[in-house]
C-alpha cells in the first residue's frame, strides 16, 4: 500500500473571510450561559452546599429542633453495619453492572453495526427499554421474576428460583434488570464510536491479511477507547447511586440483602427520621462517587492517549 | 431550496426568537391555577370560601370520599381537595412538606410513636394543632389514649380500632372438614395440618411486602408477652426487660414452626401482599394473618366476598390466656402552622360526630371508637369483640420509642424466613434498634 501526500491547497482570501464571519456569528459570548448557570446555581449548587451543613447536625427533618454534633454522624457511619453492608452490596452491583452491561452493549453494537437488513429496527428495539422509567421497569420485572415455577422467567427457563426473595440471588436479579434496561444505552455510545472508525483502516488491515478478530483487536478496539471511557464512567456512576430499581423491586430486602447506599440514606431520612445522619451518608456517597469517577477518567484518558 | 441545517439566522432574529420563547414560558407559568395552594377566594354564594388540602394514605380514600361529600352538604364555602398515596410515598412527600414548612392543612397521622409520621414525632416538633377542646376527645377510651395524646393533649383523630387475626376462606375450611375456627395454638396447628392434607396452602404469606412480615408476630405476641405481663412496654422502656428476654422469642419460634411444618406458601419472601390477597380470595390458600383494615381489599378480590371472615389467632394453649392485638386505625391531624388551622380543626370536629365515626369505621371494617345504637360492626370481626375489653393490646409499634425498630423487625423476619439468620440474632438486632 502506498500513501501519497498532497501539498495543501491554498484557500482563496475571500472564502477565508466568509468563514471567519460565519464562525463569529456562531460563537456566542460567554454571558449567553449566564441564565442557565444562575438556574443551575440556584436549583442545584446552593441547596447542595446548604445541605452539607445538616450533615453536622442531628436534625429530624421536621420542626426547628436541631443541634450541632460535629463529626459524630461521620463516626457513626463507620460503625454502622447497615451502611457498611450496603456499601458492599453497592460495590458488587456496580462491578456486575459495569462488566455485563458494557459487554452486552458492545456485542449489541457490533451486531447492529454489521450490514443487516433490519439493523435500524433492531437498534430501536434494543434502545427502547432505556426510555422507560426505571420504576416501571422494576414493576414489570417483578412479574418476570415471579417465584411461581410455571410462570415468568422460571417458566421460560424451566427453573424454580426465588429471584427476588432469596437473599443470595436477589442482588444479581436486580443487576439483571438494570443490565436489561441500560445495555441499549451502552450500545448507542459504542455504536457512535464504531461509526467513527475509518473504513480505510479496516480495508488496509484486510489487505494486510488480518481476520475479523484481529481487525477488532488491533483496529476497532483501540479506536473505541473514548466510547469505552464514557460508558464505563456512566455505568459506574449509575451503579453507585442505584436507587429506583431496588426501591421498587425489593425495598432493600429480603432482610438487608439488596440494600444500597442510596436506599439506606433514603430510609435514614424518611423512614427513621434521621435527616442529619442521612445527609452525612449522602455527602460521603457524593465524595466517593466523585473520587471513583476522577480516578477512572484519569486512568482511561491516559489509556486513550497511549493508544 | 436551503437545507434547514444550513439556514443561518442573524443576531436580531435570534433575540426575537428567544424573546418569544420567554414570553410564552412566562405566560404558561402565570396561568397556573392560583387557588391550588389553599388560598381564600370568593365562593359562588358570595361568602368567603376556603380551600383546604388533605394528604392521606391510600386506605383512607374510601371513608374520606364519603365524609367529604357529607361535609360539602353540611358546610358550604369550605372545599377540601384530597390526594392519596401509598404509605412509603406519603412518608416521603409529607415529611418533606412538613420539613419545608408548607404542610397541607390536614394530613395523615400514624397513632402513637414508632414511625416517622407518628403523632408523637410530629406533635413534638410542634406541627400538629391541639384538638383537646373538641367534644369527641373526651370519649377516647383510656387504653387508646397513648395513641391519640401527647402530654395529655389530643393531636390526632381516628375513627376506631382494627384487629389482627386470621382472614380465612370459610368455603375452604368446610371443604377440608373444619367446622369451627381453632381456639388454642395446638388446635390451630391441627387445622393447618388438615388443610395441608386437603391440598390447600394453609397460610398465605406475602413477606416480600415489608409490613406483612410483622403481622404473625403481632398476632402472637399479645398472648406470649402481654398476657403474662401487661406492663411489658413500661418495663422495656425502663430498660428492665428486652425483646430477647421476653415472650417475643416464643412468638418467633411459633412463626418459624409454621414455616418448618410447611404451612406457608412456597417462597414467602418472593410473594407480595397482592398475591397473598388473591390466594385467599380465590381459595388457593385457606387463610392469611392480616389486619382487619384490609378485609375490603380481600373482599374486592373474591368472587363471593361472603366466604371471607376472620378469627383471632390463638397464641396460647389455654384459651383463657389468648390475647389479641387491637390498634387504633391510621388517623389524621390538622397542621398547626397552616393559614386555615381553624377551618381544618372544624372538619375534624365534624369527623368526631358519632354518625361520622360510624361511617369511617364501616368503610375500613373497624370497631368504632365510640358506639351508639346506629353503630355497626363488621360481622367478620365480631369474634374479636369479647377480647377488646381486657384482653387486647395496641399494635406493638405504637409504643416503640423510635422509627427504627419496626423496619428492623421487617428485615429480621425476612432473614429468618430465608434461613439466613437465627432468632437470637434477630432479637439482638431489634433490641439494638430499640436502644437507639
Amino acid at each position: 500500500m502506498t500513501l501519497t501526500t498532497q501539498p495543501p491547497v491554498e484557500t482563496p482570501p475571500a472564502v477565508r473571510a466568509r468563514r471567519a464571519r460565519r464562525a463569529a456569528s456562531f460563537s456566542p459570548s460567554w454571558w449567553f450561559a449566564v441564565p442557565a448557570l444562575l438556574v443551575y446555581a440556584g436549583v442545584v449548587l446552593y441547596p447542595s452546599i446548604v445541605g452539607v451543613f445538616y450533615a453536622f447536625t442531628d436534625w429530624s427533618g421536621i420542626g426547628e429542633g436541631k443541634s450541632f454534633v460535629g463529626l459524630a454522624n461521620f463516626r457513626a457511619i463507620l460503625g454502622d453495619e447497615q451502611v457498611m453492608g450496603s456499601l458492599g452490596n453497592t460495590l458488587l452491583l456496580t462491578v456486575a453492572i459495569l462488566v455485563v452491561q458494557n459487554g452486552v452493549g458492545l456485542l449489541l453494537a457490533l451486531g447492529v453495526h454489521a450490514k443487516l437488513k433490519s439493523r435500524t429496527l433492531l437498534r430501536v428495539i434494543f434502545f427502547s427499554p432505556v426510555v422507560v422509567s426505571p420504576v416501571m421497569v422494576a414493576f414489570l420485572w417483578k412479574y418476570v421474576y415471579t417465584p411461581d415455577p410455571s410462570a415468568g422467567l422460571n417458566g421460560l427457563l424451566g427453573l424454580d428460583i426465588d429471584w427476588l426473595g432469596d437473599p443470595s440471588v436477589a442482588l444479581w436479579s436486580i443487576a439483571g434488570m438494570v443490565v436489561w434496561q441500560y445495555a441499549g444505552y451502552s450500545m448507542v455510545i459504542f455504536l457512535a464510536g464504531l461509526e467513527g472508525v475509518p473504513k480505510e483502516l479496516h480495508e488496509a488491515a484486510m489487505i494486510d491479511g488480518a481476520g475479523t478478530l484481529q481487525r477488532f483487536r488491533y483496529v476497532t478496539w483501540p479506536l473505541l477507547a473514548p466510547a469505552l471511557t464514557i460508558n464505563l464512567m456512566l455505568s459506574t456512576i449509575g451503579g453507585l447511586k442505584l436507587f429506583d430499581q431496588v426501591f421498587a423491586a425489593t425495598n432493600g430486602g429480603p432482610g438487608y440483602a439488596t440494600e444500597t447506599l442510596s436506599t439506606v440514606l433514603y430510609k435514614q431520612a424518611f423512614v427513621y427520621g434521621k435527616f442529619g445522619y442521612s445527609t452525612a451518608i449522602a455527602l460521603v456517597l457524593a465524595l466517593f462517587v466523585a473520587a471513583v469517577s476522577l480516578v477512572q477518567i484519569y486512568y482511561l484518558r491516559s489509556r486513550e492517549v497511549a493508544q | 431550496m436551503t437545507d434547514l441545517r444550513d439556514a443561518r439566522i442573524s443576531r436580531a432574529q435570534f433575540f426575537r426568537m428567544m424573546g418569544g420563547l420567554a414570553v410564552a414560558a412566562a405566560a404558561t407559568a402565570c396561568s397556573t391555577n392560583p387557588q391550588s395552594g389553599g388560598t381564600t377566594a370568593t365562593g359562588a354564594s358570595g361568602a368567603a370560601a376556603v380551600d383546604l388540602k388533605f394528604v392521606g394514605v391510600a386506605d383512607q380514600k374510601a371513608p374520606m370520599d364519603a365524609l367529604l361529600a357529607a361535609y360539602k352538604q353540611a358546610k358550604a364555602g369550605v372545599s377540601i381537595a384530597a390526594s392519596y398515596a401509598p404509605t412509603d410515598q406519603v412518608q416521603t412527600s409529607l415529611r418533606t412538606q412538613l420539613g419545608a414548612g408548607n404542610a397541607p392543612d390536614l394530613h395523615v397521622v400514624y397513632p402513637g410513636s414508632g414511625s416517622a409520621m407518628s403523632m408523637t414525632e410530629i406533635a413534638k416538633a410542634g406541627l400538629l394543632a391541639d384538638l383537646s377542646a373538641q367534644a369527641w376527645t373526651q370519649t377516647i377510651p383510656t387504653g387508646f389514649k397513648p395513641a391519640f395524646q401527647q402530654d395529655g393533649k389530643t393531636f390526632m383523630y381516628s375513627a376506631g380500632s382494627s384487629v389482627i387475626g386470621a382472614i380465612y376462606n370459610k368455603k375452604v375450611f368446610q371443604e377440608a372438614g373444619i367446622d369451627a375456627p381453632p381456639t388454642t395454638w395446638t388446635e390451630f396447628l391441627g387445622v393447618c395440618e388438615k388443610l395441608k392434607k386437603a391440598g390447600k396452602v394453609p397460610i398465605a404469606l406475602g413477606a416480600q411486602t415489608p409490613w406483612v412480615t410483622q403481622l404473625i408476630n403481632y398476632a402472637l405476641v399479645p398472648s406470649t408477652v402481654y398476657a403474662k405481663d401487661p406492663t411489658f412496654d413500661d418495663k422495656q422502656s425502663a430498660g428492665q426487660t428486652s425483646f430477647a428476654q421476653s415472650g417475643w422469642r416464643d412468638a418467633m419460634e411459633m412463626y418459624l414452626e409454621l414455616q418448618k411444618r410447611g404451612y406457608f406458601n412456597d417462597k414467602p419472601n418472593g410473594t407480595t401482599f397482592e398475591q397473598q390477597t388473591s390466594m385467599v380470595a380465590t381459595g388457593k390458600a385457606a387463610m392469611a394473618i392480616q389486619v382487619s383494615a384490609v378485609l375490603p381489599a380481600f373482599r374486592d378480590a373474591a368472587t363471593s366476598p361472603d366466604d371471607l371472615s376472620m378469627f383471632p389467632l390463638p397464641g396460647s394453649d389455654d384459651a383463657a390466656t389468648v390475647w389479641i392485638p387491637a390498634g387504633v386505625v391510621v388517623g389524621l391531624g390538622a397542621s398547626a402552622k397552616g393559614k386555615h388551622a381553624e377551618e381544618a380543626k372544624a372538619f375534624i370536629d365534624f369527623l368526631g360526630k358519632q354518625e361520622n365515626i360510624n361511617t369511617w369505621a364501616k368503610a375500613v371494617a373497624a370497631i368504632p371508637l365510640t358506639q351508639d345504637a346506629s353503630s355497626t360492626i363488621d360481622p367478620a370481626v365480631e369474634s374479636f369483640l369479647p377480647f377488646t375489653k381486657d384482653r387486647a393490646v395496641p399494635f406493638m409499634d405504637q409504643r416503640w420509642p423510635n422509627a427504627e425498630v419496626q423496619p428492623t423487625h421487617f428485615a429480621v423476619v425476612q432473614e429468618l424466613l430465608s434461613g439466613k439468620s437465627t432468632i437470637d440474632e434477630a432479637l439482638k438486632k431489634m433490641d439494638e434498634a430499640y436502644a437507639k
